[in-house]
């Protein structure tokens, strides 16, 4: 279906979209707490490494042009497979989505609506990707193109606004708490990176497969600078994310901006363009979700699908009793599931697949010899 | 039939949100609320504190421009903390109290030295309260603070509250101390906490300083020679030791302290004249370089090395006045970096030795004597600032006078 395929340019826009919507909640206040000084230096590291498993992505991906990992694992082993990994990424899908939301709209209640019940707020959202999901992938991501540029400029006028308040000399030790902790323990921050996800089930989507490549590296090198602008940020402003936690900490150094006494309280324009930003990442994930639930089940439309995986966010949204309970998810949850999915069993797939296709083909020049 | 039902159910969806949103946005509704401009909190004899607010009147400005020569309500309550004060209030007032607009936080001298940090907290954690409140200490009681701080120049108390510290940029003898930054330096392992040093204005204080033009400057909020109209005076710089008050500094003190966080855009200075010492010369310093600040471990004692560099035209002329003179402005520049390194020099170390508080933030420029953040935590900074020594050096280059030479 043409409709469905998007452009290279969409396409990186897809990649920062996903994972810059984590940072927006709790992600740099975390990344912050493990590395505590060296988190800039440990950031540029895990950037260098997501980009390196980009690459590999990418040669792997290279033996099976225009096939996601739902194709390559069938090929590796069988439907069982096929539907397995399927589910899985559906349920990383759902859970990390339903968490985030949750996460953001605690934030949201605590801000502006006090007196709403949570499951209202956490509606809403779900009306809107019922919409979007009720319109093609491109013109959702055709959005998604001109609400980011917004989001990237409101995080880089936050560094620019709170640059009057920030104590460069925080940056030291430039290490942290040591080798070991930036560059072996801090490995863990690459679920920082947990959008190159989406790598594996955009390949059949892309109107020229041959720009994976370009598409996987430039998406990871603007994330990795919108990254470090988050968290510099927070790092050279604020001392006291090492030991209070606080709800929305990008909204907290919003709060400090203020131009005279005309221009003040600007965090309402930041939060309303970091809620369409949550808006985009439901409808990719929820898209995603169903377009790998038409893969593995074969089914011929997508459009019954429109309101079961919103539906599906919005019950794990709602799972969590108190903010504690949704918060350690978010934290530790969501850093496993991506470690595991993302990092680990993706790559394992797409590496046996390759292994298996070294060996047919092996067999089959022998065959013909 | 199939679209109609759509319809029916859209419709239905936007009743309950509306209904479910509705709540939220009756409780901010602007009839329902009254809104704080200042907030004062003394202690209490018969519960844990008393927290007065600051209320604007709506009818204070009348529609030809002229205000009411009372622009603000005053009200206060005795409650076991503040969430319990602002409670009560709001069963008092009937409506409920905003704290978004709320520009000073006001702590009486005997409430801050016992700690204010479960207040600071508190206060914190409520998304109304702004970051950039200022937060005073008040030599006096903070609701006589707050009673007697009626605007003269500005027709609302807003107004009055809102260039409250805009002095310190050219003066230097008080700060723009905000709740933000006090909570910010409160937990922070590099820095210690400061607020504004309010109190009320009275004719009887006098400074001991025998130099009359050190009398200028060697003064604070309740001790200071200004009298007037408008009694609340913010001089000097009330010093914590993480949440509690643990001294003052003068006004001279307070501009050292902005000189040394580079916060000051000039100042005037009175420095011992070179011929004669009874008599002074007023000089205008602005700074013309950062304060350079180079810190390091020797023989497990801070060292601290700063480095000040201003210029400066001098005000004070006199009939015999001669600064077209190279030498005599070389001597006036010598001697005013003498009283400037002696100056800053007894500023940080009554920072160190006797309140033992990094309110500058020394702290962050050590860091890079330390391997790692545990190394760092492990020394135990704000524990050995104490044992700090400074070597201070002031460059100065005073030109000439302004329209006279």
């Amino acid at each position: 279906m043409p409709d469905t395929k998007i452009s290279t340019k969409e396409a990186i826009m897809l990649i920062i979209s996903i994972i810059i919507a984590h940072t927006i909640v709790t992600l740099p206040a975390t990344l912050l707490k493990n590395s505590k000084s060296g988190i800039l230096v440990n950031i540029v590291y895990v950037s260098i490494l997501a980009l390196l498993f980009a690459f590999i992505l990418y040669r792997l991906f290279k033996n099976f042009q225009s096939q996601d990992i739902f194709d390559i694992s069938d090929y590796l082993g069988g439907p069982f497979l096929k539907n397995l990994i399927g589910i899985i990424f559906i349920i990383y899908f759902i859970s990390s989505s339903g968490i985030l939301l949750r996460n953001f709209a605690e934030g949201l209640k605590v801000i502006y609506f006090p007196n709403t019940n949570i499951l209202f707020i956490i509606l809403s959202f779900i009306i809107t990707i019922c919409i979007t999901n009720s319109l093609s992938f491109r013109s959702n991501i055709k959005v998604i193109s001109i609400i980011l540029p917004f989001v990237i400029v409101s995080i880089f006028f936050l560094f620019i606004g709170n640059l009057p308040s920030f104590s460069f000399e925080r940056v030291l030790p430039i290490l942290g708490e040591g080798f070991f902790n930036t560059f072996v323990v801090g490995t863990g921050n690459i679920i920082a990176f947990s959008g190159i996800s989406c790598l594996y089930i955009i390949p059949p989507l892309l109107k020229k497969p041959e720009d994976f490549k370009k598409i996987a590296l430039t998406g990871i090198a603007i994330s990795a600078l919108y990254l470090i602008l988050c968290v510099s940020t927070l790092l050279f402003m604020f001392s006291f994310f090492l030991k209070v936690d606080e709800i929305l900490p990008l909204y907290t150094a919003a709060s400090y901006i203020e131009y005279g006494s005309f221009f003040q309280r600007l965090d309402s324009i930041f939060l309303l363009i970091w809620m369409l930003e949550i808006c985009c990442y439901l409808t990719i994930t929820s898209k995603f979700s169903s377009i790998i639930f038409k893969k593995i089940t074969n089914l011929k439309y997508q459009k019954p699908l429109t309101f079961v995986f919103p539906l599906l966010i919005f019950s794990v949204a709602l799972l969590p009793k108190t903010v504690a309970i949704s918060k350690l998810l978010g934290n530790i949850l969501y850093r496993f599931i991506s470690l595991s999915v993302v990092f680990c069993l993706g790559f394992v797939i797409l590496l046996l697949a390759n292994i298996k296709k070294l060996h047919y083909n092996r067999k089959h020049k022998e065959g013909n010899q | 039939m199939k679209s109609k039902f759509i319809k029916i159910f859209i419709v239905i969806l936007l009743i309950i949100l509306t209904l479910s949103f509705n709540s939220s946005y009756q409780s901010l509704s602007i009839s329902n609320i009254a809104f704080v401009v200042s907030m004062a909190i003394d202690t209490s004899t018969t519960n844990n504190l008393k927290v007065t607010f600051q209320f604007t009147k709506p009818s204070s400005v009348s529609e030809n421009g002229s205000s009411d020569s009372d622009s603000s309500i005053v009200n206060s309550v005795e409650a076991s903390s503040i969430s319990s004060a602002i409670n009560l209030m709001n069963a008092y007032v009937g409506k409920e109290l905003s704290l978004s607009h709320c520009k000073l936080i006001v702590f009486s001298e005997e409430f801050a030295k016992n700690g204010i940090s479960d207040e600071i907290f508190t206060l914190m954690n409520d998304n109304q309260v702004r970051p950039s409140t200022n937060i005073v200490v008040s030599k006096c009681t903070a609701k006589s603070y707050i009673e007697n701080s009626k605007p003269i120049f500005e027709p609302l108390i807003t107004k009055y509250y809102e260039g409250y510290t805009n002095s310190s940029s050219y003066t230097g003898y008080t700060t723009d101390a905000t709740i933000g930054r006090f909570f910010n330096n409160m937990n922070c392992d590099t820095c210690e906490p400061f607020a504004i040093l309010g109190g009320i204005n009275s004719e009887s204080k006098a400074s001991d300083s025998t130099v009359p033009s050190e009398k200028d400057s060697n003064i604070k909020s309740n001790e200071s020679a200004i009298t007037g109209s408008l009694r609340s005076e913010n001089i000097g710089l009330a010093v914590f030791k993480d949440d509690t008050l643990v001294g003052e500094l003068t006004a001279i003190e307070n501009l050292a302290f902005l000189c040394t966080r580079n916060q000051i855009d000039g100042f005037l200075i009175s420095v011992p004249s070179p011929n004669d010492e009874n008599k002074s010369i007023d000089i205008y310093l602005t700074p013309q370089k950062n304060t350079k600040i180079k810190a390091s471990i020797v023989n497990g004692s801070p060292y601290i090395n700063l480095e000040y560099t201003f210029t400066g035209r001098i005000y004070s002329m006199s009939s015999d006045s001669d600064y077209l003179n190279n030498d005599i402005l070389t001597e006036v520049s010598d001697v005013c970096n003498s009283y400037l390194e002696s100056v800053f020099s007894a500023f940080l170390y009554k920072t160190a030795k006797e309140f033992n508080s990094d309110i500058v933030g020394i702290g962050k420029h050590i860091l890079s004597s330390f391997e790692t953040s545990s190394d760092f935590e492990e020394y135990d900074w704000s524990q050995n600032y104490k044992n700090s020594f400074f070597n201070v050096n002031v460059q100065s280059n005073v030109k000439s006078g302004f329209l006279l030479m």
